[in-house]
């Protein structure tokens, strides 16, 4: 198996005024990558744009989240989404509506072997 | 295991970065270990069982920023790292929300917190995904 994961990435987005799935997922996104800074590729001295970036994303419609939209944060390397039921609808106490928390995993890894 | 080699360098893998708050006591030691168990949590350096890599070999900076870093007591946040070997210094940062009304402060503490392993990047190379 020559793909090997570097570094698995962790955050949580919210919709909290519009129920908006695609808007949680992005923000539970962004709050993975922007809690880290990668270097890994720097360390191999790999170009960016070998990274293989698996997205896992969770949240109670998964139907409703639009991966074309996810896939738009990343400025490099190669993303593919996959999303699952997970995440949270939380309901609102005091009139209809519900608060969106979405779960993010971003998987980072080269396609890479040993020399020789 | 892959072990370092003469020609391994000691690289940076990764920065980490979290926030953490005391709201009542204004210690500053348990904002910071607080900030510290963020930074660690939102992500996993998987890349030591990918390819074999003893984490024993892993070195990590942590720098804290708290409005008062001589309160900081650096062995104890040195102890919330559970792996590599640890290095804590604390500068002039974070912030403190004070509410003179009621005379208490708030302390946020920010931890930036860096990996170093050493890599010898020219034993790998890129391939085809299998």
């Amino acid at each position: 198996m020559a793909k090997k994961r570097m570094v698995v990435q962790f955050g949580q987005g919210h919709s909290i005024r519009r129920v908006d799935y695609t808007a949680a997922a992005e923000r539970a996104v962004r709050d993975a990558l922007w809690h880290n800074s990668l270097t890994v590729a720097e360390a191999f001295g790999f170009p960016k744009s070998a990274m293989i970036i698996d997205v896992e994303i969770g949240v109670q419609k998964p139907e409703e989240v639009n991966v074309d939209e996810i896939i738009k944060v990343f400025p490099y390397g190669q993303p593919s989404v996959r999303v699952v039921r997970g995440g949270l609808d939380i309901p609102k106490p005091h009139r209809e509506g519900i608060n969106i928390i979405a779960n993010a995993a971003v998987i980072v890894s080269f396609a890479m072997e040993a020399e020789k | 295991m892959t072990r370092p080699t003469n020609s391994s360098e000691e690289k940076r893998v990764i920065l980490e970065t979290g926030s953490g708050n005391d709201l009542y006591g204004e210690d500053y030691t348990k904002a910071a270990c607080r900030a510290v168990q963020d930074a660690l949590h939102h992500s996993s350096i998987i890349i030591f069982r990918s390819l074999d890599i003893d984490h024993k070999t892993m070195r990590v900076q942590v720098t804290i920023g708290v409005q008062e870093p001589d309160k900081v007591d650096t062995t104890l946040v040195a102890a919330e790292l559970p792996r590599g070997y640890a290095e804590v210094t604390a500068v002039f940062g974070g912030l403190n929300v004070h509410d003179p009304e009621l005379g208490t402060t708030h302390v946020v503490a920010t931890a930036a917190v860096e990996a170093y392993v050493p890599i010898d990047a020219a034993a790998w190379r890129l391939c085809n995904a299998v």
